[in-house]
């Protein structure tokens, strides 16, 4: 993004990056884009069975992955939360994981 | 209550730790994601099981509602992160303003999905009534996941609203400024995580296939 990086004067803390207002719409209307595609795949999409709804979970996925890189900021944040953000969803994959060999096993 | 606010620590503004403040909320926002994650292993089974009957059920729904309720949390989601990068720039104005604007996104969010509940207490769809008794297992397990998590969502809207109302308040008292605004970045937070939720909800409920 092409926002300048921004000091604070206060040395104590992180430095802060500021998004531009410019990227924020731009955030925005791509998450338009990416809705106004899943309600199509899925209008259109009819014949196509199981595969809607991974395509609408990948779309989902998609903007949930913009809106926590840009709207929450983890793109420019300290790494830790990124990693703490991945090892929770890893834990949830291990969940749906678990449950899954429960249901077919059962 | 007063004393809190008018309360000025001796070395005020070293006292803090931004990166923490933020760490924590971010382990609150990881139980939110495991209680809502919960729910979705449960939808998941059961869309497995009663696929046809979720595929039924969910022409009860109308796609236009979850739409438009869709592209007003993703719009309040854009307007309460400008509201951070106002504050960053030394806009104070303009960031409560856009706080404001979020504030009342949710309250656009609230009456749509008034509207939209009622129809279905109309139709008598809500877990207890009359044509929801009359329903199949698999219509009546959409119906109560549909009200219990598009509810529980609509809890979260309202706190998150209440928690920026609390925000632009600690604005007016000067508690956030261009250099210390942590609270809104918090708030902000929040308010994503209701919009992250929605993602998902909006396509499994309202675009079954």
């Amino acid at each position: 993004m092409n926002s300048n990086p921004h000091h604070t004067q206060s040395e104590p803390h992180a430095e802060v990056h500021i998004v531009s207002y410019k990227d924020h719409a731009s955030t925005f209307l791509g998450l338009i884009l990416l809705t106004i595609m899943t309600v199509t795949v899925s209008v259109f999409g009819a014949d196509l069975y199981t595969l809607t709804v991974l395509t609408a979970l990948a779309i989902a996925s998609a903007k949930a992955v913009v809106v926590a890189l840009y709207f929450m900021h983890l793109k420019y944040d300290p790494k830790i939360y990124k990693a703490m953000l991945g090892v929770v969803l890893l834990l949830f994959i291990v969940f749906v994981i678990l449950t899954l060999i429960d249901y077919l096993i059962r | 209550m007063n004393m809190n606010t008018t309360f000025v620590l001796p070395n005020s503004g070293h006292n803090r730790d931004d990166v923490s403040s933020k760490m924590g909320m971010w382990l609150f926002l990881f139980t939110e994601l495991l209680l809502f994650g919960g729910l979705f292993l449960v939808y998941m089974v059961y869309r497995f099981k009663y696929h046809e009957a979720f595929l039924h059920a969910h022409y009860d729904l109308n796609v236009w509602f979850g739409g438009v309720n869709t592209i007003v949390l993703l719009a309040s989601s854009m307007t309460v992160a400008m509201s951070i990068t106002a504050m960053q720039k030394g806009n104070i104005k303009l960031s409560k303003n856009l706080l404001w604007i979020t504030i009342i996104s949710a309250g656009i969010f609230m009456v749509i999905k008034s509207i939209e509940w009622s129809s279905k207490f109309e139709h008598a769809l809500f877990p207890g009534m009359s044509h929801f008794n009359e329903l199949g297992n698999g219509e009546r397990l959409f119906f109560f996941l549909y009200f219990f998590m598009t509810g529980l969502h609509a809890l979260h809207v309202i706190v998150g609203a209440v928690l920026l109302l609390f925000v632009i308040r600690a604005i007016n008292q000067k508690r956030v400024t261009q250099d210390r605004f942590m609270f809104l970045e918090n708030g902000g937070l929040y308010w994503h995580l209701v919009d992250l939720i929605w993602i998902y909800l909006f396509p499994l409920f309202y675009l079954i296939h």
